[in-house]
């Protein structure tokens, strides 16, 4: 049906795909699996419209096609499923229904919608407004309205997150009866489970390139060696402290914030622990560290810290938005991260900040404005920031955008830092930085700890079952 | 180095040649005098009225030279302030300054302070007689409460229902005494000429909130024009500075209403809708103006209080009578005779309205049984009269 | 980067402004160098109309410097002119206690501290609002305008009317011992002018050297990242509003006992509005601001002279100050645009 040949994407010096070719047959449902970062959010772009391929095919009914916008991607009946469902949130379930440009009379849409609501059992009331029901009726709605559409190639992006059980199900079944119908369907997901249950074959990405395609039946351990890269032995980490007194404990901790929330978890953190989270982007490690910090207030259960009178550090993974101040310079945050002040002059927070400059290795001058700084720079200077005195230090993806040299170094000047009082809790997505920094690691699947285990007595292979939510992995 | 050289005398230059240009202002034979209106020079009404006297005065005395500057009031130019503008005229040559509105009365007050070598002419104040200024501000005001005893005649003249609305400004003494003369004008007509019963005739005033319609801060008197058609008023006295009263009744005309109305201040007052107009009472400052005017230039100014009384032998001549009384196309010929002895009577001071037994508003007796007001009770008029709809203060 | 960014962006805003009002002005038959002329020589080119421009200048300059703060935090405080109008009200509660005893001057300190105070509290109303209750600053500050201009209409026409009347005029003029003190020959108080250039003076120094200051810019910055620095954004963003909601306050205390001697419906002639703009222009920066003030100042206290002395329809000065501010924004906006193009 559609057949995309040696499709290659580039953001300036980064290859984000690379002579990717994929064939889309109607009646089939085809999985997309690879890790974060594999390409696959760049190539379903590109089929929608959203961004053009650097070179490479895409072929339609044996023609070249030149997908230049989303509107010739909805021309040719290419339709997606987003994660967030694209639409009016203030608006009814029928008015949504009718976007998209048909004219026939509401009177005649109210009828198309319920008829498709009985062919797939959904159950949706066409006069409620948007904002009033679940993500996962919302993304029911959506699908009418794409069907509706006469969406012939239909996308799916990880459409089981943040859904129930039942509405899985009923999401499956349609998709089923989709498929006997002649629909051709794209599932991108992480989740092997779903891809075993539904998928006729599957290819997977990455690093940009197809390392893998499969028909059914799928071996998971073959796919889970396709995802990822090989598995190296794990070097014992670096932290020897016995953790001792309970520094952070959360019990029974929900939250509806972040693309999974965080389902009634319960777990003690201890001094001298280097607490390593795993799990897919977006299945609640970053609000359990929010939480931690006390960015983000529990929806309910009850977080202690034990020693409150200093306050933990927090570095979130997106640095520059989250974690800095783009218009300030060095020495200004030098200045707000300790006791200067209250007045100010040209001299305050200098020698401070010239030490910080020199030990933590930053380039650039006191006055530098830090949005003008480089990843890895920024990074040590959140390090430079963080006070002597923090005995708790939380992180996302502490070493994100380093490279091999920066990210050892950071780890230095971590494991430096920790003292028989000190935690540390980071979140990232590379198992292998886990297994090597941590002292125990928690999994985090849907919200919910799958797996809570000291680094020595776990590898890198029942970590990528755990993430891609295996339950009870073998090691 | 040298550019800024060259740049510095060219500033110079042009400032030498602006100063040149000022100072040519002040040569001896001209006498510039400034205007201030509060509203738009083309207002069909009050402000017209005294822009046209301003150009007149050009043609009467040789050399003098009106400066004016119209929509002067706090919501047209924020931040501009009366002594501001004063100051200005001054530099500009002017030797009399003339501020066509109560509402200027502490600007006129502090800026005559300032410039004493300056003549002030404050309309429709009273600071000479509250004694509140300096012997260089005079005040000037037509007595306008016969043009509206003459505008209230006609109406009730004329009305079919008895039901006659007034549309007002704000609440001040001036006001008061203009609503009520033109009450007393329409009962007189009422009760007197056409032999009714006082307890038929209805005479309410809507205050709008100031002289003219400033959005968002007044009421609209289009909509309070409408409303007082709406509900069976056939007659609209005007009392602010522009025709809208006119205009409505003008279109309800069109739309087979049998309604009138009567506007104020400005001559032509009537162009804007003939058909619907009954006539207008209004000013000419010319009288005033020239007699205040001249004595400035001739060096006879004197401090005056002036409240003009019509020049009764022929109250529409534009040279003498500073209160005129214009009957327009709506005017039915067949009240002529009616008007014109009633006018007699004014003239000859047989017919004294302001007369007992007259009480206020809220019962209290204002003149006994044939006592006549003086002209002080007049021009400090406290309240309405009883028998008049509408707030007092 | 950011040094050298603040000239040519003033430059960049008022050239294509000034341009497109000259073009409007030619398409009217008017030249764009005669209006110029006349403004510049309605506004600086005598002692007495220079003294205009600084009776304009000041409440500017006060109503920008409470601006700086709250744009500084990252907010929109639209609700300025209703802090202006507070403050007036503010100042004639005071002025109005009648006898009290106190000396002239105490009494005129104690009605600008009433001034800062009241303007402070609506200040710190639209914060509120913001705060708990979620409104956006700059809906909540419309809102807050609409009441304060019912407020100071009541006041006027209610407990506070004029003599026997009620007046849209204003209230009564104070007592004459209770105007600031104006010397000969001027037309601005010179304690006005003292206090304006202190509080500028106290506006840079607060913002530009203490902690305080840098932990606004921070909120005002990344509001979301200063918490991470132990700074409670809510807290911050509160406590800049109501500064700059009684600095507004102060500029309505001035237009009441310096310009008008009476609380007038449109006290605050709209410099609030005004404001805004100029400190837009002023890219924020501390150091332009004043200038910025003053050409507006003059701008405002010269287009006087358009119907006096070129008979040029009065409205036309309202036409040009439009144009001004609109292509101004247009400017500032597409500027933005690219600037943000850039960065991604």
């Amino acid at each position: 049906m559609i057949k995309l040949t040696n499709i290659s994407k580039t953001f300036g010096e980064v290859r984000a795909l690379h002579k990717v070719n994929l064939n889309i047959y109607p009646g089939t449902i085809h999985g997309i699996i690879g890790e974060n970062g594999a390409g696959k959010s760049t190539l379903m772009k590109i089929l929608t419209g959203f961004i053009r391929r650097s070179s490479g095919n895409v072929i339609y009914q044996s023609k070249n096609i030149n997908l230049q916008s989303p509107r010739d991607a909805r021309e040719i009946g290419i339709g997606m499923l987003y994660q967030e469902p694209l639409d009016f949130p203030l608006l009814t379930v029928l008015d949504n229904f009718m976007t998209g440009g048909s004219s026939f009379p509401p009177s005649r849409q109210r009828a198309n919608l319920s008829r498709l609501c009985s062919d797939f059992g959904f159950d949706l009331d066409p006069d409620c407004r948007v904002n009033q029901i679940t993500v996962g009726e919302r993304q029911q709605l959506e699908l009418l309205r794409l069907i509706q559409q006469g969406t012939k190639i239909l996308i799916l992006d990880e459409p089981t997150s943040g859904i129930s059980e039942k509405q899985q199900d009923l999401l499956f079944t349609a998709l089923r009866n989709l498929k006997a119908g002649g629909t051709a369907i794209l599932l991108v997901s992480h989740k092997l489970d779903e891809i075993e249950l539904l998928c006729d074959d599957v290819t997977v990405l990455r690093h940009g390139e197809v390392t893998a395609y499969w028909k059914r039946p799928f071996d998971r351990d073959a796919m889970l060696l396709a995802m990822f890269d090989t598995v190296p032995e794990s070097k014992p980490t670096a932290v020897n402290y016995t953790a001792v007194e309970p520094v952070l404990d959360f019990h029974k901790v929900s939250s509806g914030k972040g693309r999974s929330g965080l389902n009634s978890v319960s777990t003690t953190i201890r001094a001298g622990e280097v607490v390593g989270l795993a799990g897919v982007d977006g299945s609640g490690q970053s609000v359990f560290l929010q939480l931690a910090f006390g960015l983000l207030q529990p929806d309910s259960g009850r977080i202690s810290r034990s020693r409150e009178s200093v306050s933990p550090a927090f570095l979130p993974a997106d640095r520059l938005a989250e974690g800095l101040v783009p218009g300030l310079t060095i020495r200004e945050h030098q200045i707000l991260s300790s006791n200067i002040g209250p007045v100010i002059t040209s001299k305050s927070g200098l020698a401070k900040t010239r030490r910080a400059i020199k030990s933590y290795n930053i380039v650039g001058s006191p006055e530098t404005a830090v949005k003008d700084l480089s990843g890895g720079n920024l990074q040590r200077l959140l390090l430079s920031l963080i006070p002597n005195d923090v005995q708790l230090i939380l992180m996302e993806n502490p070493t994100r955008g380093l490279d091999l040299q920066s990210a050892s170094w950071t780890w230095e000047q971590l494991h430096n830092r920790i003292t028989p009082d000190g935690t540390i809790i980071f979140a990232s997505p590379d198992l292998e930085e886990l297994l090597q920094q941590s002292s125990r690691i928690l999994t985090f699947y849907n919200g919910s700890i799958t797996l809570d285990t000291p680094a020595h007595a776990t590898n890198y292979r029942q970590l990528s079952r755990a993430v891609t939510g295996e339950k009870d992995p073998a090691i | 180095m040298k550019h800024i050289t060259i740049l510095l005398q060219t500033i110079l230059a042009a400032c030498f040649l602006f100063f040149s240009l000022n100072s040519s202002f002040g040569a001896d034979s001209k006498y510039p005098f400034g205007l201030l209106m509060v509203g738009p020079s083309n207002d069909h009404g009050w402000s017209q009225a005294h822009f046209e006297a301003g150009k007149e005065m050009e043609k009467i005395f040789p050399g003098a030279e009106m400066i004016y500057i119209d929509k002067v009031n706090p919501a047209d130019r924020p931040g501009i302030t009366i002594p501001m503008l004063v100051d200005d005229l001054v530099s500009k040559g002017a030797k009399l300054i003339i501020g066509n509105s109560d509402d200027m009365k502490d600007g006129m007050r502090e800026a005559s302070m300032m410039h004493p070598e300056i003549n002030f002419i404050h309309i429709s104040g009273d600071d000479v007689i509250t004694g509140k200024s300096g012997v260089n501000l005079s005040n000037l005001m037509g007595r306008m409460t016969y043009g509206k005893m003459m505008a209230g005649f006609t109406a009730a003249m004329s009305s079919q229902t008895g039901k006659i609305a007034y549309l007002g400004p704000l609440i001040n003494a001036e006001t008061r005494r203009l609503t009520a003369a033109a009450y007393l004008g329409a009962r007189y007509a009422w009760t007197k000429i056409r032999k009714k019963d006082p307890a038929d005739l209805k005479f309410k005033i809507s205050w709008i909130g100031f002289w003219f319609n400033i959005p968002g801060v007044t009421s609209d008197p289009t909509l309070v024009a409408g409303s007082f058609i709406d509900s069976g008023y056939d007659v609209i006295i005007s009392g602010i500075d522009t025709t809208e009263a006119l205009v409505v009744a003008g279109q309800k005309r069109k739309g087979g209403k049998d309604v009138l109305a009567i506007p104020y201040d400005y001559k032509n007052g009537c162009s804007s809708a003939p058909e619907a107009c009954l006539g207008v009472p209004y000013f000419n400052w010319v009288p005033g103006y020239t007699r205040l005017i001249g004595n400035s230039m001739t060096g006879k100014w004197k401090q005056e209080f002036l409240w003009l009384s019509p020049d009764w032998k022929s109250i529409n001549n534009p040279k003498t009578s500073p209160i005129g009384f214009k009957t327009g196309d709506g005017f039915d010929e067949k009240n002529r005779k009616a008007l014109t002895d009633f006018q007699a009577s004014l003239a000859d001071g047989s017919l004294k309205l302001f007369t007992g037994p007259l009480n206020f508003q809220d019962g209290t007796v204002f003149l006994k049984d044939k006592v006549s007001a003086t002209d002080e009770q007049i021009w400090n008029l406290p309240q309405l009269l009883e028998g008049m709809g509408g707030a007092s203060k | 980067m950011t040094s050298s960014l603040g000239i040519p962006r003033f430059i960049i805003i008022t050239v294509p402004a000034l341009g497109v009002v000259s073009l409007l002005l030619l398409s009217l038959g008017i030249s764009p160098l005669t209006i110029a002329i006349t403004l510049a020589r309605g506004s600086v080119l005598s002692w007495l109309k220079f003294n205009h421009v600084l009776s304009v200048w000041i409440p500017l300059l006060l109503c920008s410097c409470g601006l700086l703060f709250t744009f500084r935090a990252g907010l929109w405080n639209i609700g300025i002119e209703g802090q202006v109008v507070c403050g007036a009200i503010g100042a004639t509660l005071v002025l109005r206690l009648g006898n009290t005893y106190l000396p002239a001057a105490m009494l005129l300190s104690l009605s600008f501290l009433s001034a800062f105070l009241a303007g402070g509290v609506w200040g710190a109303l639209a914060g509120f609002l913001k705060n708990r209750g979620g409104v956006n600053e700059i809906f909540g500050g419309l809102g807050l305008n609409f009441v304060a201009q019912g407020a100071i209409l009541w006041f006027i026409l209610g407990p506070w009317k004029r003599e026997g009347m009620a007046s849209m005029s204003g209230t009564d003029l104070f007592a004459r011992e209770l105007w600031m003190w104006v010397p000969r020959g001027w037309r601005t108080a010179p304690a006005a002018l003292i206090l304006t250039v202190t509080v500028f003076l106290f506006t840079a120094f607060i913002l530009s050297a203490t902690r305080f200051g840098l932990k606004i810019k921070a909120v005002g910055l990344n509001p979301k990242a200063s918490r991470l620095f132990g700074i409670n954004p809510d807290l911050t963003g509160f406590t800049a509003m109501i500064i700059g909601g009684g600095l507004a306050g102060l500029a309505g205390a001035v237009q009441v006992s310096c310009v008008y001697h009476r609380l007038i419906p449109s006290i605050s002639s709209g410099y609030g509005y005004l404001a805004l703009l100029i400190v837009m222009l002023a890219n924020y920066k501390v150091t332009l601001t004043p200038i910025i003030c003053l050409l507006f100042a003059c701008l405002t206290a010269g287009s006087i002279q358009l119907p006096i002395t070129l008979q040029i329809d009065s409205s036309l000065s309202g036409v040009i100050q439009g144009t001004l501010v609109l292509s101004g924004l247009l400017a500032h906006g597409l500027q933005q645009r690219r600037l943000l193009r850039k960065g991604s």
